[in-house]
């Protein structure tokens, strides 16, 4: 069990956040570059001091800035820690390096175990210069689940691999974090790699953190129309008869035609449109300047027509930015800039 | 092109090796050496330097990782402390010791309790080598801890290791071969230390002075023999460590 109630001070703004991981459980760290997720991690690590807080590990206090003051050196923390680069020590051979913490013999048989679970058992003696990107990756994971450590940390361990090699290893890590019960922080800057790793999401901005939930709840419900934005909502559109009210439309979620049971019917002109993958993306026009931008299966009209679509079930967000309730039910369509205007019920 | 270009510039290099090869003959090595005592020199050489190698290695290798660390404030006044005494000629540096470590002097006088002295005196020569080559040592050790990535000593604290077991585990095996050719350079400059020794240390006579006292005496017949030795016994460990530190590399770099 991992606790961290942490303020940390940095030259642009001052980190502050709460998280909570529990054996075996998950926490993806998802915001943009720079919104102090690494910072966040390297606090728990032990590697930057907090101004102020607490941080607790497997019933360990390892930080705590109120008295009676505690501050656990890194080298007695038992956090693992994988990085974009692995770390591993060129000097010492892949088994040294997987030996390297002492919990563990060099040859004892839960190395062996683990390297082949790994799929490194046949490059025990080699160095690691000779191992691949993805090889030398699965040794440092390797590494860190042999020195027995008590939370995981992984700062965008994988950005720098190529999508498929990504996957695999992000499900090797969560077999093996889920099988040892290891509570594991992610930190991406990927909503797709936050959401294939985590069974907790959390949104960082600014050094806050603006949402916890599931990863579907943080996706599908924005708290703030800041968290909107971060995971992947492209356009906002005004909602009739609720003045400063605007629907969250994200690309994903958006059907052709109108259906008011389902949701917020949109209508506007095509600004451009562009193939995405096996489908299509519509930026539509719609009313007050508003710009949607919408993935339909089919082709959609040539530049300028009008086309009417349903964004799915939308979260709304006041005029403050905080989420409001949407109450399912026909909704108004909206008047098109500068075609003809379409005022009514959508279907 | 190129390569005749690049040999001409290496022979004209090695020009002082190849000359002082031609002419040595077997005869006037054997007839110059061949006498009790002859090969003291080299022996007090050999015995100073590596007494100045093991003291900086103790004294200068903390002061260089430091300094790589940047775990010292004002850096750049350390690093230019370090420098001052290469900026200074040897002979200077010689003349300046006189007047730190000669009698007469605090220090002088300290050690004359224990009925030690540092001028003419093995301590007084191994002071002036250790004066003369540790800039290099203390600039080669710098560079070589500085290019250990910081995030493997990281690494290494968060499996386990405190700072100490770091160091023994990680730093000092990734900056061995580095250091190793820092060592075989203040090695060197040991072994042909000359300016600082002839005034401090004038006895006992090292290769470098038996040399000059040699040519002063018989002339530059005789004290090439000496120039010879000196070639062969400062070389090996130069060349040993460059080897060993570019073959650590390529195991690296797999």
């Amino acid at each position: 069990m991992l606790k961290a109630d942490v303020e940390v001070d940095r030259r642009d703004f001052t980190v502050r956040a709460a998280i909570e991981v529990g054996p075996g459980e998950r926490l993806a760290l998802f915001g943009p570059s720079g919104a102090g997720k690494t910072t966040l991690l390297e606090t728990i690590a032990g590697l930057v001091q907090p101004a102020s807080g607490l941080i607790e590990l497997a019933g360990r206090t390892l930080t705590r800035t109120a008295a009676p003051k505690v501050a656990v050196p890194a080298w007695q923390r038992q956090v693992g820690l994988l990085r974009q680069d692995p770390g591993l020590f060129p000097h010492l051979s892949v088994r040294d390096n997987l030996a390297y913490a002492r919990a563990t013999g060099r040859r004892g048989a839960e190395l062996a175990g683990l390297a082949d679970a790994l799929g490194i058992g046949d490059f025990l003696d080699s160095m690691p210069s000779r191992l691949s990107g993805g090889q030398q990756h699965r040794a440092a994971l390797g590494r860190l689940l042999l020195a027995h450590c008590h939370v995981l940390l992984l700062d965008e361990p994988y950005s720098g691999l190529d999508a498929v090699l990504r996957r695999t290893l992000t499900s090797l890590v969560v077999r093996l974090v889920t099988e040892r019960g290891v509570p594991a922080v992610l930190v991406a800057h990927e909503l797709a790699d936050a959401q294939a790793f985590a069974n907790r999401l959390a949104v960082l901005d600014r050094g806050a953190v603006l949402q916890i939930g599931a990863p579907d709840e943080v996706v599908l419900r924005p708290a703030v129309m800041r968290v909107a934005e971060l995971v992947g909502y492209l356009g906002f559109a005004p909602v009739g008869g609720l003045p400063g009210t605007v629907a969250g439309i994200h690309p994903d979620r958006v059907v052709a035609g109108a259906h008011a049971a389902r949701g917020l019917v949109l209508t506007g002109t095509i600004a451009a449109s562009r193939p995405a993958g096996a489908a299509f993306e519509v930026d539509l026009q719609c009313a007050e300047n508003a710009v949607v931008t919408a993935r339909l299966a089919d082709r959609p009209g040539a530049e300028g027509a009008i086309l009417t679509v349903t964004a799915l079930d939308p979260p709304c967000f006041g005029p403050d930015g905080s989420a409001v309730p949407w109450r399912p039910g026909p909704m108004a369509g909206l008047p098109v800039r500068d075609g003809p205007v379409t005022r009514g019920a959508g279907s | 092109m190129s390569v005749i270009g690049g040999a001409v510039i290496w022979i004209a290099l090695l020009g002082p090796v190849i000359t002082l090869l031609t002419h040595l003959s077997w005869h006037s090595i054997v007839s110059s050496l061949d006498y009790p005592g002859a090969l003291s020199p080299l022996v007090v050489s050999l015995e100073s330097g590596a007494v100045t190698l093991v003291v900086l290695f103790v004294i200068c290798t903390p002061l260089a990782w430091m300094l790589a660390h940047g775990s010292l404030p004002f850096p750049r006044v350390w690093e230019a402390g370090v420098l001052c005494s290469l900026l200074l000629p040897p002979l200077v540096i010689g003349l300046l010791l006189v007047f730190m470590v000669g009698p007469y002097t605090t220090f002088g006088n300290l050690i004359a309790h224990f009925n030690w002295s540092a001028t003419n005196t093995f301590l007084a020569l191994v002071i002036a080598e250790v004066y003369e080559s540790a800039p290099y040592y203390v600039v080669g050790a710098q560079a070589a801890f500085s290019s250990v990535n910081p995030r493997l000593e990281q690494q290494a604290a968060l499996l386990g290791d405190r700072p100490i077991r770091v160091f023994r585990r990680v730093t000092l095996p990734l900056a061995a071969p580095g250091l190793s050719m820092a060592l075989a350079v203040a090695w060197a400059r040991a072994m042909g230390a000359f300016g600082a020794v002839i005034i401090i240390a004038y006895h006992p006579y090292g290769l470098p002075l038996q040399i000059y006292t040699t040519l002063q005496e018989t002339g530059l017949a005789s004290a090439l023999p000496y120039a010879l030795v000196l070639l062969v016994v400062a070389l090996p460990l130069p060349l040993a460590a460059y080897i060993w530190s570019a073959r650590a590399q390529g195991r690296r770099r797999g």
